[in-house]
């Protein structure tokens, strides 16, 4: 049914479909990663193949790889809705290796390579938001490469400290909250600024009452430098 | 070099060699159970079995089943012909996975497994035995036959290593074959025919020539077991490192087999190596590995006011480390061992040069034992060569250190290891020395066993045994054969060398080289001829 | 301190001005199920944007297959979607077999069918009732709940456990199906359809709950195929698409069932497509309690991969071999790679497995269906209110589970 694909795929781009098979049925083209992007492209456009149904992206680790050869491949598996016929593309990169990202082809391969970021460590190249997924920014490693042991114990996180912002514990701007700091009065009188010394130059926010009791100190040098 | 056709792969063979040995060679396997690389041919498995197409082809007439008709028909089909038995030859079309050949391996297995015992949950065997590897690549089916079994003598003791089932024998003869090649003692034999066969001992005999274990190895079934390893260890929990048996100066390859949960070695297994031991090891070598566990020292011992007290192992360090200090430098004998590396021996020899600038090295050794000229070096010491080569031929014995000590000439010793060919009573004048404790001369022993050095030391520091470190053995053939850690030693302790550079440093030596690799660029070891290989090499069963 | 707008003539001309506002909901919050964490923008109480974080739940599924052999694969597989376990059980079985290239026997698919179709209703009848209850109506929840605890039952029967199987083998189901098998599914049955009525009787002429769901988390088609969505998420856009039928796998293709699709991709489009599958689900199980043989095994006999009776283990030594190859070592599938995909409770259940040819497997890659639906939520949720959230995200079925793995 879907040998139509391999053909069409090996008609548009000769040798640069490196390899394709059709293991069980599945069929699968190995592109190169310079044209992991075009190949994409294609397969969504082509009227003949119109794959538009993204069904998954992801990852699989090979360190044993002879040292020249590409540690990873990643995989992109697609159907198509109106023919119903489906393939799978497959692209080998090496470590630290940048692949293209797929998101302007499908919009749902943002997740995924999150993902593949997040587990392999695998940065694809205009993603617009490549971060961790699954695990936490602190995590160190990328769980499912095969060098990575699955009893490895991660450091403790400390607690959040976010840089250039004075906030009360336990609320700060990615906790979230900052309605009861809004000052309407400066905001409305034109000035978008704060009118209170005491936070800095924090936008629209009602000055803080304290900072908590381990800033006392702090807040009484501050205020006497000020008032020098 | 010619080549013949196994399947769909060109096979280079030398002239003489049989399809099963060229294949074996380029890392191809054919079923087989008799064929061993180190044995004559026997052919008497059948296991081995392929088609060959080239040539004259040669048709046997067979009665095949016909469905549509309903009975036997007369047909033919191709003689199948023992891969270990027929020479290979240019342009042979040889195929080990043909329709009648997987037939043939397929008919062979369920043969042999035909009166076997349920026994894989008791059998030691288990894991590594080729009649389960076999089951599941060339027969996969259940059994068929419904009489019962034949039964056979079980348990039988062949001699004072080795326990023999005769259910589970295959009858490859390859037991038989070890006695008779090998070691050239026809101790072993069959007898009966068919359902009744079984190995027996020669009239009046027991098996108890100095490699009946290799008879154990070389057993692809359950049959033959070790007296030592039997019911101790299942084989799927072992790992295996690659070692040098620390017996005589042969330095046989091994495996160190270890059960990494409880760090603890069960077994050695005979590591092939052409150029030293081919596939063998004798009895007392394969032993060796008792030593890693018996009679160790684990603790440090400081003697004072008579006593020997055990201190935790720092304490030890830092006793040597006051002792040497105090030692008159010029009057300190250093005496390196052959039971170690040449790693130990190495910085020990530097600590003796470099810090103290004395060349008073003293070599001790295990006194010779019975040699043969099958593997057995009548030297017993792994190191002799190496610790030879470190103290560049200068070392002198343990009678002149005895003698040195009654002369006054040394008052204080610093030794290694825990052998040595005289015993406690000759060595009594170290013992005045340990006497004197800590007031300036003293002896200190670094040891991973208890031995007649150690009960005269007044201060011994517990240091790695040879699976607990990697190191370098050099045999007598001149050969340095590296080995591998295979387990973690407990409670903090290192290598002997890493004691030394501890103790060195506390005294104030300077060393630049606290790695291994660093210790091992600037050894002056022989030709380094065998490496272990990588860590992650896969230990191959038997 | 509210400012005052005395100058202000019309009171109604006024834009009040707003700073968008960051509010954290979850992951302890009720409605996010307990593990997804959403960082809303919000304008007012509207939603201006969302990050929906998942994760929270990440148990490194594909990581500890990667140390088992194939068979220990299947209770994590039941902890996937644990609504309903036997979907995946079914999924992974089908996608080693796959690999191996192994039939099982014709009474085996069927019972897979009839539990799997199961399964589904469970599913279903959780994610309808749990909507329902976010939204205040807390009856038909219960009505709900009683009837999948019946259908629990069943499963209890079959299997032994009401939620973590483990039922499925690579080369069949572990046991056959009990005597009462099929008058015990059929029994539920009127129950279910009467649930059903009852709660759409309550819900569908709701004012509040039409409100609450009708136009709201819309997504158009072509994105919620751009965005990988599938299952009911999918179909309530009106895309037809259900891997039962789009590609048939064990025996759907001799069944007769609809497939019901929505047109607005709303909540409420979502809502009716479940109970409509549940009642598509039952008449493909009657269909197969009927088709399927009354006698026969429900295993592959092909030693190399399916356990051998125990009468064979403890008696002869080739079935004392074949079980402790298949335990030890695990069973060896040939080396390769494929992707085997069914339709689990949310969409296109997969699996992209990778064997080395050794007892344990390479990779294991569960495609989860709700991952995608779940990415997608962000499209659905902007613009609307944030009490919407809770319809949305009850419709999309996240199973934190199968989502994070």
């Amino acid at each position: 049914m879907s040998k139509k694909v391999l053909d069409r795929l090996k008609a548009e781009f000769s040798d640069r479909i490196l390899e394709t098979s059709d293991f069980r049925g599945d069929d699968q083209a190995i592109v190169a990663p310079k044209d992991w992007k075009a190949v994409a492209e294609l397969l969504r456009d082509d009227p003949e193949l119109s794959m538009d149904h993204f069904i998954d992206i992801t990852a699989a680790d090979y360190p044993e790889r002879a040292p020249d050869e590409p540690r990873f491949d990643v995989l992109l598996i697609v159907r198509s809705m109106k023919h119903g016929h489906r393939v799978r593309l497959k692209t080998r990169v090496a470590e630290d290796q940048r692949l293209a990202s797929l998101f302007e082809v499908w919009p749902g391969t943002n997740w995924g390579e999150r993902e593949i970021w997040d587990m392999f460590g695998i940065p694809f190249d205009g993603h617009p938001d490549l971060r961790r997924i699954l695990m936490y920014p602190e995590f160190e490693g990328f769980p499912l490469r095969k060098d990575y042991p699955i009893d490895r114990v991660q450091p403790l996180v400390p607690y959040r400290d976010v840089e250039g912002i004075e906030k009360l514990p336990p609320f700060g701007p990615e906790e979230g909250q900052p309605w009861a700091r809004i000052d309407w009065q400066a905001r409305l009188e034109g000035e978008d600024i704060q009118v209170s010394p005491a936070i800095g130059t924090q936008v629209g926010q009602r000055p803080a009452l304290s900072r908590g009791p381990e800033h006392e100190a702090a807040d009484d040098d501050e205020a006497a430098a000020s008032e020098e | 070099m010619p080549t013949f056709k196994l399947d769909d792969q060109e096979i280079p063979f030398e002239e003489g060699d049989t399809i099963i040995r060229a294949a074996w060679r380029a890392g191809v396997e054919i079923p087989h159970y008799c064929w061993h690389p180190g044995l004559s041919i026997a052919a008497n498995c059948r296991m081995c079995l392929v088609e060959i197409r080239s040539g004259r082809q040669m048709a046997l007439p067979v009665l095949e089943w016909d469905d549509k008709k309903k009975e036997y028909v007369e047909a033919t089909k191709p003689k199948l012909q023992p891969a270990c038995q027929v020479p290979a030859s240019e342009g042979m079309e040889v195929y080990a996975n043909s329709e009648h050949a997987l037939k043939g391996q397929e008919s062979t297995q369920e043969y042999l497994l035909l009166n076997h015992p349920v026994d894989c949950p008791i059998c030691d065997q288990a894991g590594e035995c080729k009649l389960q590897d076999y089951w599941l690549t060339s027969q996969a089916k259940l059994k068929r036959k419904k009489t019962p079994r034949v039964h056979k003598p079980k348990g039988v003791r062949f001699g004072p290593t080795i326990i023999y089932d005769a259910e589970r024998c295959i009858m490859c003869t390859r037991c038989i074959r070890v006695c008779d090649e090998l070691v050239g003692d026809h101790v072993l034999d069959m007898r009966e025919r068919g359902n009744t066969n079984e190995i027996v001992l020669s009239p009046g005999r027991e098996l108890d020539h100095d490699y009946t274990l290799m008879t154990e190895h070389v057993c692809p079934v359950g049959a033959l077991t070790s007296r030592d390893f039997r019911f101790k260890a299942r084989v799927w929990f072992l790992k295996s490192a690659q070692g040098v048996c620390t017996g005589c100066a042969t330095g046989c390859n091994s495996w160190v087999d270890y059960d990494p949960r409880y760090q603890r070695v069960y077994r050695l297994r005979p590591r092939d190596n052409e150029d030293v031991n081919q596939f063998w090891m004798c009895d007392d070598g394969m032993m060796t590995y008792k030593r890693f566990h018996e009679d160790r020292i684990l603790t440090g011992r400081v003697r004072a006011s008579g006593r020997v007290n055990e201190v935790p192992r720092d304490l030890a360090v830092e006793a040597a480390a006051k002792v040497l200090e105090k030692a008159d430098g010029r009057k300190l004998a250093f005496v390196l061992s052959a039971q170690h590396p040449s790693e130990d021996n190495y910085v020990l020899a530097k600590l003796a040069e470099e810090h103290f600038g004395t060349d008073r090295v003293y070599l001790t050794a295990l006194p010779d034992w019975k040699g043969d000229d099958i593997l057995r070096h009548p030297d017993h010491n792994p190191n002799r060569a190496g610790a030879e080569a470190v103290a560049k031929g200068a070392a002198k014995s343990m009678e002149d250190l005895v003698a040195d000590v009654e002369s006054g000439e040394v008052t204080a010793v610093i030794s290694l290891g825990w052998a040595t060919s005289l015993t406690e009573a000759e060595l009594a004048p170290l013992s005045t020395l340990a006497g004197e404790g800590v007031g300036g001369a003293a002896h200190v022993n670094l040891t991973s066993n208890a031995g007649a050095l150690t009960s005269t030391a007044s201060v011994v520091v517990p240091v790695a045994s040879p699976a607990e470190m990697s190191g370098t053995f050099v045999n007598a053939k001149g050969m340095a054969q590296r080995f591998r850690k295979a387990i973690s030693a407990p409670g903090g302790i290192v290598p002997a060398w890493q004691t030394l550079i501890e103790i060195g440093r506390a005294l104030g030596w300077t060393v630049d080289f606290a790695r291994l690799h660093d210790v091992r660029e600037n050894m002056p070891a022989p030709q380094l001829t065998a490496d272990a290989g990588s860590p992650e090499q896969a230990a191959p069963a038997t | 301190m509210e400012p005052h707008y005395e100058e202000l003539e019309d009171e109604a001309s006024l834009e009040l001005p707003s700073e968008p506002m960051r509010l954290n909901m979850g992951p302890s919050h009720p409605a996010m199920h307990g593990t997804i964490r959403m960082v809303l923008e919000l304008d007012g109480e509207t939603v201006m944007d969302v990050d929906v974080q998942p994760g929270y739940l990440h148990r490194g599924f594909e990581k500890s297959c990667e140390r088992g052999t194939w068979s220990q694969v299947f209770p994590y597989a039941d902890r996937l979607n644990y609504v309903s376990p036997m979907l995946n059980n079914v999924g992974f079985a089908l996608a080693v077999e796959k690999l191996i290239g192994l039939e099982v026997p014709e009474r085996c698919t069927y019972y897979r069918t009839v539990l799997g179709e199961i399964a589904r209703i469970t599913d279903h009848l959780t994610c309808n009732g749990a909507t329902a209850m976010e939204l205040g109506a807390f009856t038909p929840f219960l009505w709900l709940i009683k009837v999948r605890d019946w259908l629990w039952d069943v499963l209890e029967q079959e299997t032994g456990a009401r939620l973590t199987h483990s039922f499925g083998r690579i080369g069949g189901m572990a046991k056959p199906p009990t005597q009462g098998f099929k008058e015990s599914t059929l029994a539920i049955f009127p129950e279910i359809d009467h649930a059903l009525a009852e709660t759409e009787a309550l819900l569908m002429k709701n004012r509040i709950f039409l409100d609450r769901t009708q136009g709201v988390g819309k997504l158009s088609p072509e994105r919620a195929v751009a965005m990988g969505c599938t299952g009911v998420m999918l179909r309530s856009t009106g895309v037809d698409y259900d891997v039962r039928k789009a590609n048939p796998y064990m025996f759907y293709d001799r069944f007769d069932f609809d497939v019901p699709v929505g047109h607005d991709g709303d909540n409420y489009d979502r809502f009716c497509c479940r109970f409509e599958e549940i009642r598509q689900s039952m008449k493909i199980i009657r269909q197969a309690l009927d088709q399927m043989p009354p006698e026969g095994p429900v295993m592959s006999e092909d030693v190399r991969y399916v356990l051998p009776e125990k009468d064979e283990v403890y008696n002869t030594i080739e079935g004392t071999i074949a079980h402790f190859k298949l335990v030890m070592e695990g069973l060896k599938a040939p080396p390769g790679e494929v992707y085997s995909y069914t339709e689990g409770g949310n969409g296109e259940l997969g699996f992209y497995i990778v064997s080395d040819g050794s007892g344990t497997p390479y990779r294991v890659r569960c495609r989860p269906p709700c991952w995608y639906n779940l990415s997608a939520c962000r499209e659905m949720l902007v613009g609307d209110m944030i009490a919407d959230i809770i319809p949305t995200f009850g419709s999309v079925n996240m199973i934190g589970g199968e989502c994070d793995r």
